[in-house]
């Protein structure tokens, strides 16, 4: 019988590194159609729908550029913060956050704003996200208090916080009793940047986002800290990078990124603040960082292969039945098949005779 | 305050404290072996919603805890396969394992929101509950002597047995025990298995203890606060026991507040409904005050076990 072993690669393989994430869609695929054939749903169908619909009918392909933006946008910040190897997992809360003080900015500037209104509104955004995760950095950095599970707990603190400002202080007199904010005015929204479509201004802003940390991650000093502070923390002390700092610096870019993301969808496709405002995006964000290999570049595609799965789930629901519950399944398989992958990066399968045969 | 509603709020306090105190036992023991398992908020939505589909179709509630526990072992196994076999990363894994919880549930759940079930009745025949002081001894379902057992159990197991000592040697110094003959590996994932067990009929509490219904992502981040109160801890399960009733009382606090028209009354709902959240991190932030906060912790938590042969 033929045998295999591991063995421990001297560096890590860059051809496994890239072929993984690959490797863990088309497996996803595979297994998903196998298992959900045989818990009773129509398996082929569901992947079809999930992952082949959404690219090949055309009048998906907006939907997939304004599902993508978000989760490119967090995805890099937390690609950024997980290469520090500070776990941010809290996006969803400055996710929210972000987009809170731009409606804020919104809704104060409301009959008066101009063309520097959605400038100052991305601008709160962007401070909103990245101060909701100055508190676990504060709390990390002065008490060494875990950022994973104060992240977490803020963002079921600012989901709350939502329900509050739409039920009582910011909801609409005219909104008939929804708990909801008036709608933006139009100074207030994300112009659409082709006619006829639902693409908004965030889509290039997502691209050109992830390209500058891309040239930032690759070719700064701020790049290499965070690399090194992430890979190797002792070498980084030496190296005289304060861990404090990056853990300050991973916190703020991600919770600013976040809160940029916030603030564009608040401005773009929900116009107003509702209770139904928070969607995920952070969260699955965390797929896409790790998909995209922590990579920014890489997070273009993960976000695009996320925002299929999201588009395809809507469409599953619609021509099979799916529940879209299924969609998260599908992307905690790519995630749990990606990790299982990792192994292949720094091991190699290695052919071993059987005993017997050796000797021969 | 009477005595009826000191009684009943200790009632009511106990109730909502369990599934967290029975999920946290389970993590510490998962933890004392070094392994961080973030997916317990994913295990116990897996947990609840076996139990109710159980409940919902046989009406039995000790095969629905039973199948819970079974349903929890299945899917701490895929972390444990990952991180354990493939050494992949803890954190990220817990990370996917609870997303996958999340969608399962909410896949398998589909159909049976707003359903009711009937809830686990008292273990003891209400004659012997009926004074109210005894109440507060004979009042509860099994699940909650379950939990009391829990905690006495796993502080013996830790403390005095020869098992509960490997355990902890493979958490603090996986290389010595491997050296001497243990299975790290074996040692962690029964010990993983473990928690996925707990996690599993922590997750039942819900549909059996506290709303007889199946609502997704109904465990609200319970198992999250589960994982905050094994740091509170510092590892130890009584101090695990009094962690979860302070947080039991926060999260029913609300309904006293409400009740009694005073002060506290004014407090939005949802500040109330964010409380426990705000306490966790409270509670993390007052333990790193104390000196010996993390020098308890297990040394080799969430390390892979990497043997150099």
């Amino acid at each position: 019988m033929m045998q295999f072993r591991l063995e421990k690669r001297r560096e890590p393989s860059k051809v496994m590194l890239y072929a993984t994430p690959v490797a863990a869609v088309v497996l996803t695929m595979i297994v998903g159609a196998i298992i959900f054939s045989a818990i009773g749903y129509d398996g082929v169908g569901a992947v079809r729908e999930i992952f082949l619909t959404p690219l090949t009918n055309a009048f998906k392909w907006q939907d997939l550029g304004v599902k993508a933006a978000p989760l490119i946008i967090v995805g890099v910040g937390l690609s950024i913060a997980y290469r520090a190897n500070v776990w941010n997992i809290g996006a969803e809360g400055q996710y929210i956050m972000g987009g809170l003080a731009a409606t804020w900015v919104a809704l104060a500037t409301h009959g008066m704003g101009g063309w520097w209104t959605l400038p100052v509104m991305m601008l709160a955004g962007v401070a909103g996200g990245a101060a909701y995760a100055a508190i676990p950095a504060l709390l990390r950095t002065r008490l060494n208090v875990n950022e994973i599970l104060t992240s977490l707990m803020l963002t079921y603190a600012s989901v709350q916080l939502i329900y509050y400002l739409v039920r009582a202080p910011w909801k609409d007199p005219m909104g008939m009793g929804f708990p909801q904010t008036r709608r933006f005015a139009s100074e207030a929204l994300l112009p659409n940047i082709l006619p006829g479509t639902i693409v908004h201004a965030g889509v290039p802003i997502a691209v050109i986002v992830a390209l500058v940390a891309w040239f930032i991650m690759s070719r700064s000093v701020f790049g290499y800290q965070m690399r090194v502070v992430g890979a190797a923390p002792h070498a980084a002390r030496y190296g005289g990078f304060s861990e404090n700092k990056t853990i300050w610096l991973a916190l703020l870019v991600s919770g600013a990124l976040a809160g940029l993301a916030g603030m564009l969808e608040v401005a773009g496709p929900f116009q107003r603040m509702v209770p139904g405002f928070p969607t995920n995006y952070g969260f699955t964000a965390i797929i896409v960082a790790f998909l995209g290999r922590l990579n920014p570049l890489g997070v273009i595609f993960a976000g695009i292969v996320m925002a299929i799965t999201f588009v395809g789930g809507e469409v599953a629901q619609t021509t099979i039945g799916l529940s879209s519950s299924a969609t998260g399944v599908f992307q905690a398989m790519m995630l749990f098949f990606l990790l299982a992958g990792d192994i292949l990066v720094r091991y190699r399968l290695k052919r071993v005779a059987p005993q017997g045969e050796a000797r021969a | 305050m009477t005595l009826e509603l000191a009684i009943a709020i200790l009632v009511t306090v106990v109730g909502a404290s369990t599934p967290i105190l029975i999920a946290a036992m389970g993590e510490l023991i998962v933890e004392k072996s070094g392994v961080l398992n973030l997916g317990v908020e994913g295990m116990m939505l897996v947990g609840a919603i076996a139990a109710f589909v159980v409940l919902f179709t046989t009406g039995n509630h000790y095969l629905a805890i039973l199948v819970a526990a079974a349903a929890g072992v299945a899917t701490s196994l895929i972390f444990g396969f990952l991180t354990l076999s493939l050494s992949a990363n803890q954190t990220a894994t817990g990370l996917a394992l609870t997303i996958f919880g999340t969608g399962f549930s909410a896949l398998a759940g589909q159909g049976y929101s707003a359903r009711p079930v009937t809830l686990l009745g008292p273990l003891f025949p209400s004659e012997l509950a009926a004074h109210p002081i005894w109440r507060v001894l004979f009042g509860y379902s099994a699940l909650v002597y379950f939990s009391f057992a829990l905690v006495f159990s796993v502080w013996w197991f830790l403390k005095k047995t020869r098992a509960g000592l490997i355990l902890r040697a493979v958490g603090e110094n996986d290389l010595s025990a491997h050296s001497i003959g243990y299975s790290v590996v074996g040692v962690r994932y029964m010990a993983v298995m473990f928690g996925g067990a707990m996690a599993g009929i922590a997750g039942a509490c819900f549909p059996l203890l506290l709303t007889p219904q199946w609502a997704e992502r109904m465990t609200a981040g319970r198992g999250w606060i589960a994982v905050a109160l094994v740091v509170f801890a510092s590892w130890k399960p009584f101090r695990l026991l009094a962690g979860a009733y302070l947080f039991g009382l926060v999260m029913t606090m609300e309904l006293y507040a409400k009740a009694s028209g005073g002060p506290l009354s004014v407090i939005p709902a949802e500040l109330w409904a964010a409380m426990p959240y705000l306490a966790t991190i409270a509670v993390l932030v007052l333990i790193s005050l104390r000196r010996d906060a993390s020098t308890n912790a297990p040394a080799c938590l969430g390390k892979p076990f990497l043997p150099s042969n």
